[in-house]
Parts: structure tokens; C-alpha cells; sequence
């Protein structure tokens, strides 16, 4: 089964990701892939909060910064994949030497196909992206360029996936498909 | 009248061109450059003329209700841009607002609203 689940900031769709993917794994093999590289004390505190949320859980991490079908070369295609998130590995695709100056066109492309094998290949996953679109802001090219590669990246996942949620302030709206 | 809300980049006009089966010239896009063509089957980027609004003293809802006979039959698509962070322009607040009061205001007139997400439909009315 594919899950993709979105929402905005801080509203529990990590928690809930994991819980799902644990339901899905159902004792096998539960992978947790790592999208963030870490660059500074704040990232690293984020990282060892989410570590610390996912202990005891059965979680083994797989990190993937990028080129995310390469994490089939470390694990078995059977297990249950989850994918935290797809906002991440977008950022780390479009700056690939984490210079804010130039973005690499091709990100978002390599993203969805990237994803879309995941998708297709992994017993079970479940992919995390998050809801950046409705506010009122005029802003840069920059970050114009990165929602609408994520949003292109959102789409190509919600058509693909079996199941859609959106998770607004912990509660959920299924958009397609049935709750695991 | 039928409403399709949703954030950006969502598919909300493809998802009327599917529906509807649009050609290009169906559609008017809105610029907060200038006013809206009322009788226009499809009118898009409403939340452009609710900061045109904004920007030359008018007000969406007014201008709409004087209009109401030209667009009865029409789809508007609207930018939810008023779930954000309230922003710290003024003009930018007023957009805000100004979008919210009309998209109030036209899912009360309208027969079928839908939010699009990631693509999906949502039915709200």
C-alpha cells in the first residue's frame, strides 16, 4: 500500500506517519528514510527529536538526502518504507551543494521519478510532504520555483498513491483512497 | 455559479478545463493590473482581482453583486490565500482579507464548491 499524506507545519503528520507505517509493516521489515542532511545545530537538534520519537518502534533509518531510489541497494523492497519527507529531499535536489544561488532545474523531475520507483517498488509506503500553498505572500523566484516543484512533486504522488490524507491539526481528511 | 478554491500550484484550472471541458478562450485570468471581464465563462486568478480591488479603493463583493447577471453562470477559481500568517504589509493584509470576504461571498451564490488538493476534488457544496 502507498500513502501520501500532507498538511501543514507541526499539525502531527510525522506521528501519525510513523504510526502508520508500523500498522503497514505489521512486524516485517519498517524503514525510516532519513531525508534531511543536516547543516546546522538546529537541524541536528530536529534530528535527534525525531530520533528520540521513533525509538522503540522498530525503525531501522536509512539515509537518503538524495536520489531516494538508491535506498533499495541497503534494504529489502518488501519492507515498509517511510519517506519524511518529500520537502527535504526537494531541497537537497535543487541545491545539491547547499548554495542557495542557483537551483538545479531538473530537482523536481528527479524527485517525482525517484518517488514514483519507490512507489512502485517498496511493499509499503508511506511518503510525508507538507502543505505550503495558501497564504497570502508575494514571494521570491526562489521559493516560488520550490513550491511549485513540490506542489508538481504532491501531485504526481497523490495520483500514484493509493491513499491520500491530509492531516489538519492531528485530525485527518482523506482525500482518496481508505485509511490503512 | 460553480467555485474551485485551493492553494497554489494545486490544479485547480486544469481540474475546470477537465471538467468543463474549457478551451483557452473560455478563461480570463485576472491581474491586479486591472478589472475583471464579468461575462467571461471562466474566470481564474480571482484572488488578482481582489488585490486589484485592493489597489484602486474598490471593494470585490460590491463590484460582484452589481455585476451578479454577468457571472451567474460562470466558474471562478480562487487562490485560498487566506490560511496563511496574517502578513505585515497592509496592502498585502487587505488582499488577504478582501479575498476571504469574496470567497465568502461567492461560495454563498454558488451552486457546486470544491477544493483541490494535490490534485484531488473535495466537495464543499
Amino acid at each position: 500500500m502507498t500513502i501520501l499524506l500532507s498538511g501543514g507545519n507541526k499539525n502531527g503528520k510525522s506521528g501519525y506517519a510513523q504510526d502508520i507505517a508500523v500498522k503497514l509493516a505489521d512486524g516485517g521489515k519498517l524503514y525510516y528514510v532519513a531525508t534531511m542532511i543536516p547543516y546546522d545545530d538546529e537541524d541536528r537538534a530536529r534530528v535527534a527529536r525525531h530520533i528520540e520519537n521513533r525509538a522503540g518502534m522498530g525503525f531501522e533509518t536509512l539515509e537518503a538526502g538524495r536520489n531516494i531510489q538508491n535506498i533499495f541497494d541497503a534494504a529489502d523492497e518488501n519492507g515498509t518504507f517511510l519517506i519524511d519527507s518529500t520537502t527535504a529531499l526537494l531541497l537537497n535536489e535543487m541545491y545539491p551543494d547547499s548554495h542557495f544561488e542557483q537551483a538545479d532545474s531538473e530537482a523536481a523531475s528527479r524527485c517525482i521519478s525517484g518517488l514514483l520507483e519507490v512507489a512502485g517498488r517498496a511493499g509499503n509506503a508511506v511518503f510525508v510532504s507538507d502543505y505550503i500553498y495558501s497564504d497570502a505572500a508575494r514571494y521570491d523566484d526562489f521559493t516560488e520555483e520550490y513550491r511549485r516543484s513540490l506542489a508538481s512533486i504532491d501531485r504526481a504522488l497523490a495520483r500514484t498513491c493509493d491513499t491520500v490524507i491530509e492531516v489538519c491539526a492531528g485530525n485527518l481528511i482523506v482525500h482518496k483512497g481508505e485509511l490503512p | 455559479m460553480d467555485l474551485i478554491i485551493g492553494g497554489a500550484y494545486q490544479g485547480k484550472l486544469e481540474y475546470a478545463e477537465r471538467r468543463y471541458g474549457l478551451a483557452k478562450e473560455d478563461v480570463f485570468t485576472c491581474s491586479e493590473n486591472e478589472g475583471i471581464e464579468y461575462g467571461c465563462r471562466c474566470i481564474d486568478k480571482a484572488e488578482e482581482f481582489a488585490l486589484w480591488c485592493v489597489r484602486t479603493g474598490n471593494d470585490a463583493v460590491d463590484l460582484l453583486e452589481q455585476h451578479s447577471d454577468e457571472w451567474k453562470d460562470s466558474i471562478f477559481i480562487c487562490e485560498d490565500i487566506f490560511c496563511g500568517v496574517v502578513p505585515l504589509g497592509a496592502d498585502m493584509r487587505a488582499w488577504r482579507e478582501m479575498t476571504g470576504r469574496m470567497c465568502s461571498y461567492l461560495s454563498s451564490k454558488a451552486d457546486n464548491v470544491v477544493r483541490i488538493f494535490c490534485g484531488l476534488e473535495q466537495v464543499l457544496k
